[in-house]
C-alpha cells in the first residue's frame, strides 16, 4: 500500500466520522446554523457531482444542469402544494420529472459536443427558466411557491419529518451518500470505463464498438438524476421552489465548484463546493462584498492548481510516494481531464 | 399595429447592431485564445458604467465613447496578462477564471457605482418621423455609430498589419509564430480589443438600456448564441446573426410579451443549432 492510499483512507474515515457526528459536534463548537449549512453543502455537492459526471467522466460540459435541479425542485413543490402529495410521492415526482426532462433534452443535446453542447444546454435551461417565470399560476415565477412540509415517515403515531433538524440532516446525508456511492459504483463499472474512453477519444471509442451516442445519453440522464435528487432535497430543505434556481448562473456555479475541486474525481465536487460555500458564509457576515473574494479564489485556483484541489493534493502525495523506496510504481488510470 | 411592429423591429435592429459589436469581441477572444469568456457580458456592463461616470464627472456624454473603449482596452490587456495567460488556453479552466473575473467586475462596480440601476438620458433628445412613426434620434445615431465601429473593426482586421497578424494567429498559431509574429502580444491585443468592443457597445447602449452592475448577465447568452449561430470563427456571420436574432425578437415582441418573445427566439435557436450546428452561414468567405 502506498502512502497515498493510507493517507486518503485515513482522511476518508475522519471525514465520514465528522459527517456522522455533525448534529452533536457542530452545535457544541459553533452553532445550530452550521448544521443546516453543512446539509446545504451536501446538497450542492450532489449538484456539482452531476456536472462532474458529465464533464469529468464523459467530457461533456453542461451549462444547463440547473434545469434538472429546477425540475427536481418543482416536482416536489408542485407535487406537495398543488397535487397534495405526501413526502415520498413528491420526492419521486421530482426525481422522475428531472430524469424525464434530461431524457427528452438529452436525446437532442448529446448529438452535439463541446461548445455546441455547452450552448444547447444553456439554451434549453433558459427556455424553461423563462417559461417558469411566465407561468406564474403554476410555478410562482421568481417568487416561487412555498409549501408546508409533510412528514417523511409516520409509523404508529411516531412522526419523523424535516422539522426536526437532526432528522433533516441525516436524511440529506443518507441520500447524498447513497448517490455518491452509486456514482462510485458506476465509475468503477465497465460503463464507467466506457465513459472515460469516450471522454478521452470519442472516435476511438466508437471504433472499438461503443455506441457513443447512447452512452452519452445514459450519462446525461444519470446526471439529470443526480441534479434532480439535489433539487428535490433542496426543495424539502428550503420548503419552497423557485424559478431563480433554474437560471444559467446556478449551472455556472456548479461548473466552477466541480472544476475547482477537481473534475473527474469523486471527491472534487464536494471539496470545491464546501470551499466556496464556507467562504461565502464566513465572509458575508463580516463583509458585504464577499463575491470579490470568491472571484479572486476561483482565478487563483485555476492558475495555481489547474487540475483542481484534488489534483494538487494527489500530485503532492505522489511526490511523497516517489520518495518512499518501498512504493511500487503503479500505472493508475488517469481520471483528470 | 403596424406602427408598434415597425417600432419594435427598428429597436430590435439597432439593439442587434450593438450586440454584434459585443459578440464580435467574444468571437475573437474565443477564436484566438480558446477562452470561453463568461465575463464578456460584464465587459459590456463596464462600458455602460464608464459612460455613466464620464457623464457624471465631466458633464460630457460624448467623451464616454472614447473613455469606455480605452479603459476597456487597458483592462482587457491587463486581464489577459495576469489571468488568461497563465491558464494557457485550456478552455475548461478559462470558464472558471472568467467566472471569477465576472464576479470581481460585478462586485467592483457594485462597490463604486452602487447597487441601484440608473438611467442616462440620451444626449440627443427628440424624435424624427421615419416610415410614418416618430423615432428617437439617439437610437438612429447609436445604429450609425455601431455600424461605423463594425466597419472600422473589419477594416482594421483586413487592411492593417496587426489585423493580418491576428487573422494569421487565429488561422494557424504555430506557423504564425514560426513566421516571426509576436503571438503573445497579439493575444494581449486581442483580449484588449475584445473588451474595448464590448465596452464601446456598452457606452453606445447606456442611454437606451439601464446602467446596472448586473446588466451583463442577460447579454451573455445572447452573444454566445450569435457567435454559434453565425458559425464559430466566422466574424461577419456572427455580426449578421446578432442583428438577425435581435430583429426577430423585436418582431415577435409586437405580438407577444417580451418573455414569450425570448422563449420563441430560444426555441428557434435550439432548432437551428440542431439542424445546422456549423452555423447559418457556412461557406461564407471569411
Amino acid at each position: 500500500m502506498t502512502a497515498r492510499t493510507v493517507i486518503e483512507r485515513a482522511l476518508f474515515v475522519v471525514f465520514a466520522a465528522f459527517l456522522l457526528s455533525v448534529p452533536w459536534l457542530v452545535p457544541a463548537f459553533v452553532s445550530d446554523f452550521w448544521v443546516n449549512l453543512i446539509a446545504e453543502i451536501l446538497i450542492w455537492s450532489l449538484f456539482a457531482a452531476s456536472v462532474n459526471l458529465l464533464f469529468g467522466y464523459v467530457g461533456l460540459l453542461s451549462f444547463g444542469q440547473a434545469l434538472y435541479f429546477g425540475f427536481g425542485m418543482y416536482g416536489v413543490g408542485i407535487g406537495i402544494d398543488q397535487l397534495g402529495l405526501s413526502f415520498w410521492p413528491a420526492f419521486g415526482l421530482g426525481i422522475v420529472s428531472a430524469m424525464a426532462m434530461a431524457l427528452v433534452s438529452g436525446v437532442l443535446a448529446v448529438r452535439l459536443t463541446w461548445h455546441y453542447f455547452a450552448i444547447i444546454t444553456i439554451v434549453f435551461s433558459l427556455i424553461f427558466y423563462f417559461l417558469a417565470v411566465t407561468m406564474k399560476s403554476l410555478t410562482g415565477g421568481d417568487d416561487g411557491i412555498n409549501f408546508t412540509m409533510p412528514p417523511t415517515f409516520s409509523i404508529d403515531g411516531n412522526v419523523w419529518s424535516f422539522t426536526n433538524q437532526t432528522f433533516q440532516y441525516f436524511f440529506i446525508l443518507a441520500t447524498v451518500t447513497l448517490c455518491f456511492y452509486l456514482m462510485y459504483r458506476v465509475t468503477r463499472s465497465p460503463l464507467g470505463k466506457a465513459f472515460l474512453a469516450i471522454r478521452d477519444n470519442d472516435v476511438r471509442a466508437s471504433l472499438i464498438g461503443l455506441n457513443v451516442y447512447l452512452l452519452r445519453l445514459v450519462a446525461f440522464v444519470m446526471a439529470g438524476f443526480l441534479a434532480g435528487v439535489a433539487g428535490a432535497l433542496f426543495a424539502f430543505f428550503g420548503r419552497y421552489a423557485s424559478a431563480s434556481y433554474m437560471f444559467y448562473q446556478v449551472s455556472g456555479e456548479a461548473v466552477v465548484w466541480a472544476i475547482v475541486g477537481g473534475a473527474g474525481t469523486l471527491f472534487g465536487p464536494i471539496i470545491g463546493t464546501s470551499l466556496f460555500i464556507v467562504i461565502r458564509e464566513v465572509v458575508s457576515t463580516r463583509w458585504e462584498h464577499h463575491a470579490l473574494i470568491v472571484g479572486v479564489m476561483a482565478i487563483l485556483v485555476v492558475i495555481l492548481a489547474p487540475k483542481g484541489l484534488v489534483g494538487l493534493w494527489r500530485d503532492a502525495l505522489s511526490r511523497l510516494d516517489t520518495r518512499d523506496p518501498s512504493a511500487t510504481v503503479t500505472k493508475t488510470l488517469r481520471t483528470e481531464p | 399595429m403596424t406602427d408598434t411592429l415597425l417600432l419594435l423591429a427598428m429597436n430590435g435592429l439597432i439593439w442587434g447592431l450593438i450586440i454584434a459589436l459585443i459578440a464580435l469581441g467574444l468571437s475573437i477572444i474565443f477564436g484566438l485564445l480558446d477562452v470561453i469568456n463568461i465575463a464578456h457580458g460584464d465587459f459590456f456592463m463596464v462600458g455602460t458604467v464608464v459612460a455613466w461616470f464620464t457623464l457624471e464627472f465631466t458633464g460630457n456624454f460624448w467623451l464616454g465613447f472614447i473613455v469606455a473603449p480605452l479603459i476597456g482596452f487597458i483592462l482587457g490587456a491587463l486581464i489577459q496578462r495576469v489571468v488568461i495567460q497563465p491558464i494557457q488556453g485550456v478552455a475548461a479552466l478559462s470558464i472558471v477564471a472568467t467566472f471569477g473575473l465576472s464576479l470581481i467586475l460585478q462586485e467592483s462596480v457594485r462597490i463604486t457605482f452602487g447597487p441601484t440601476p440608473r438611467r442616462i438620458l440620451p444626449p440627443i433628445s427628440g424624435t424624427i418621423p421615419l416610415f410614418g412613426i416618430e423615432y428617437e434620434i439617439y437610437r438612429i445615431f447609436a445604429a450609425a455609430l455601431s455600424l461605423a465601429a463594425l466597419a472600422g473593426f473589419f477594416l482594421f482586421l483586413q487592411h492593417t498589419k496587426v489585423g493580418t497578424w491576428m487573422r494569421a494567429v487565429r488561422h494557424d498559431r504555430d506557423t504564425a509564430i514560426a513566421m516571426g509574429i509576436p503571438a503573445q502580444r497579439i493575444y494581449i491585443l486581442t483580449f484588449g480589443i475584445g473588451f474595448a468592443l464590448a465596452a464601446f457597445g456598452g457606452a453606445v447602449a447606456a442611454p437606451i438600456t439601464t446602467v446596472d452592475f448586473r446588466g451583463g448577465v442577460d447579454i451573455l447568452p445572447f452573444c454566445f448564441m450569435a457567435v454559434i449561430i453565425g458559425g464559430l470563427g466566422n466574424l461577419p456571420g456572427t455580426a449578421a446573426a446578432a442583428v438577425l436574432l435581435a430583429f426577430l425578437e423585436g418582431i415577435i415582441q409586437s405580438v407577444a410579451d417580451p418573455t414569450i418573445a425570448r422563449i420563441a427566439s430560444l426555441v428557434l435557436m435550439s432548432a437551428l443549432l440542431l439542424v445546422r450546428p456549423q452555423g447559418l452561414f457556412k461557406g461564407y468567405v471569411k
